[in-house]
């Protein structure tokens, strides 16, 4: 095992040592010496995810097929969409943005004497219990998922970002990552904001992320795979979230509003949004003006759902009530 | 025959008891901290602590060993003879870096990432006041006699003085770019690496003003005292090396090949050794003070940082030469 450690943070030292570190000297960057040491072994465990998805789901996927896509052309733009995202270069782009907001949140409440609760501090034992503690924040993690992946769905702006991920016809173990920059930065805004308040810790939340991602991808394989009738109930598998992708017929007009969980489908049991019928349905959306997605490449994707994002978002500014001091005096 | 078996075993024994130390290592990326063997060089165990620890402290009086736990917002108390969990400190907010004041009166940690110093009354850790400052708080030095307080702001490259009894700032001077470790070797300079250039300035500890520098290596970060008032150590993080410098003629008289972004430091009771840890790599390199060179490194968790070596093994017991991560202390 040590043999294996030494191996793996011998490439990372080295990457950084002779790609990062002499760019971030130069560049008179070295207050983010520690943080983007750990960035490289981001991209690195991203290049292992690429390479799992890669050898592993794609060839069970193309193995045991439950849809038959002679012509994969609308699949390959989520195989950018993925590289992108595991290599760092979407992450990076959310984190700029991001960590300035979520710290000055930080900075506020800290201005204001409020310490945020620590779980380690409030449950006996889980300070000292690694493994346990890694299991609760995940767990917390992914509750707050499912709560963010609903918004996404409730609120015709977000929704307007998230169609993108909803407009594959062809659902693949690439698809997981398909989604827009702005709806990225969203998610990752209300998942930080949350794990600051919760305690989710950086070492964590790392990992999380890592084994949530993994699970998400498998989720979206073009397989008919359940994990048995307890099983399924336990762990989110393609079956389950496979009927979160399923295009809307006249008979099931809120299909997508059911299996919202990203890895532990309780939330969806707990709160009546789980559906466990079997049976498969072909996935996309019933909208044509989203369904347009299908066939264009990256960039115009992003260009063209800001688009849709702008048009649902512009009714909802002049619903905005007016500011008080501008308002008509009252009758 | 037998004198010679004789003076041989008690020769053996007697190097053996010189290095029986415990040495203690905060491993700050997982949550634990690893205790090895110095006779050994190995990693005896690891504990939990809270999250994120970086940096560790003895107390005035020598009797505890206190680790922060940044994330965790407390300190956990070791027992300094036992290595045996004491207590915990609750709601001292993000102790990156820690230090006593030289009479123990005052207890100050830099909250890097929450960008604050707070000053503690050390008996009760009773908060005076914590001061907003802008730019990551970043390592710290008290003077001789314990009425300021001396922080570094890593990412606006500053140093800041701060009175202790009334907790004013008495200047905040430009220094260089990532100023880290601060040292005091005498009444009339400080010292302070700069990581994000190759050298170490001089400043004038009554106003701040610069009085000179000395090229070192890249990333200049810790300073680690030799122990004879003379020497330092210095760890270069981009370089890869360890320095030793004569702080009294203020030049480089020596340079050690460490790698994998050698940072914190700590020497030996009996002066023959100095342990690094190497952050990038998981290890803590061991120096050979004699050869000057690396000669081993040995495997503890990911991203090591503060260090310190106790004088006896934990299991038996014993008194404490007390070293710690801040540097300027002895």
């Amino acid at each position: 095992m040590r043999d294996l450690i030494d191996f793996w943070v011998g490439i990372q030292t080295w990457l950084f040592e002779t790609l990062v570190a002499p760019v971030l000297y130069q560049l008179d960057l070295m207050e983010w010496f520690e943080p983007a040491f750990n960035a490289v072994e981001f991209v690195m465990l991203g290049a292992v995810q690429i390479a799992v998805i890669a050898l592993g789901m794609r060839v069970i996927e193309k193995r045991w097929p439950l849809e038959r896509h002679p012509d994969e052309r609308l699949v390959r733009v989520d195989r950018v969409y993925t590289v992108l995202n595991k290599l760092g270069v979407v992450p990076l782009l959310v984190f700029s943005v991001s960590y300035p907001i979520t710290n000055e949140i930080e900075y506020f409440v800290r201005a204001l004497g409020m310490v945020p609760p620590r779980l380690e501090q409030m449950v006996p034992g889980l300070a000292d219990n690694a493994l346990a503690s890694f299991l609760v924040y995940f767990v917390l993690y992914d509750f707050a998922a499912y709560w963010v992946h609903r918004a996404q769905h409730r609120f015709s702006w977000w929704w307007a970002l998230h169609s993108l991920h909803h407009s594959q016809r062809q659902v693949t173990v690439w698809s997981d990552d398909r989604n827009h920059i702005l709806d990225d930065l969203l998610v990752t805004l209300s998942l930080a904001v949350f794990a600051q308040f919760v305690g989710v810790q950086p070492e964590d939340y790392v990992l999380i992320l890592m084994v949530g991602r993994l699970i998400e991808s498998f989720s979206h394989a073009n397989i008919d795979l359940s994990f048995g009738p307890i099983g399924q109930r336990l762990l989110v598998g393609p079956r389950f979230h496979r009927l979160h992708h399923a295009l809307a017929t006249a008979h099931e007009r809120h299909i997508q509003d059911h299996n919202f969980a990203p890895v532990f489908p309780i939330w969806d049991i707990l709160f009546g949004t789980a559906i466990y019928d079997g049976k498969a349905r072909p996935t996309g959306v019933d909208d044509p003006r989203v369904d347009a997605d299908n066939g264009r490449g990256w960039l115009v994707q992003q260009v063209t759902v800001f688009g849709r994002f702008l048009r649902a978002l512009v009714p909802a500014i002049r619903r905005v009530p007016a500011q008080p001091g501008l308002r008509p005096p009252a009758e | 025959m037998r004198i010679l078996s004789f003076a041989l075993v008690a020769m053996i024994l007697g190097t053996s008891a010189a290095r029986a130390e415990s040495v203690l290592v905060l491993n700050s990326e997982d949550a634990s901290y690893s205790v090895l063997s110095r006779s050994q060089r190995t990693e005896l165990k690891r504990f939990p602590v809270g999250r994120e620890p970086h940096h560790l402290m003895p107390t005035p009086d020598g009797s505890e060993i206190l680790i922060g736990s940044t994330a965790t917002n407390e300190l956990l108390a070791l027992d300094s003879k036992t290595g045996e969990r004491r207590r915990i400190v609750r709601d001292i907010i993000d102790p990156y870096q820690l230090g006593f004041s030289a009479d123990g009166k005052w207890f100050v940690t830099a909250a890097y990432r929450l960008d604050h110093i707070d000053i503690y009354q050390a008996d009760g850790f009773k908060l005076a006041r914590r001061i907003f400052m802008d730019g990551l708080p970043s390592h710290l030095t008290f003077d001789a006699e314990s009425k300021t307080v001396f922080v570094t702001l890593q990412e606006t490259g500053r140093l800041v003085a701060i009175d202790l009894a009334t907790q004013a700032v008495k200047w905040n001077t430009q220094v260089g770019s990532a100023p880290a470790g601060v040292i005091m070797p005498d009444a009339n300079r400080l010292l302070v690496a700069l990581t994000g250039e190759d050298r170490i300035v001089v400043v004038d500890p009554r106003d701040g003003a610069l009085k000179g520098s000395l090229k070192t290596g890249k990333a200049a970060h810790n300073f680690w005292p030799k122990g004879d008032g003379r020497h330092w150590f210095l760890s270069n993080r981009v370089e890869g090396t360890v320095t030793l410098l004569d702080v009294r003629d203020m030049k480089v008289v020596g340079t050690i090949k460490i790698p994998g972004g050698p940072d914190d430091m700590a020497i030996s009771g009996d002066g023959k050794e100095m342990w690094v840890t190497q952050r990038f790599l998981r290890r803590v390199a061991v120096v050979d003070l004699d050869k000057m060179k690396m000669v081993a490194s040995i495997p503890v968790g990911k991203s090591p940082h503060g260090i310190m070596i106790m004088k006896t093994d934990w299991a038996t017991g014993g008194p404490v030469r007390a070293a710690s991560t801040a540097g300027e202390r002895k």
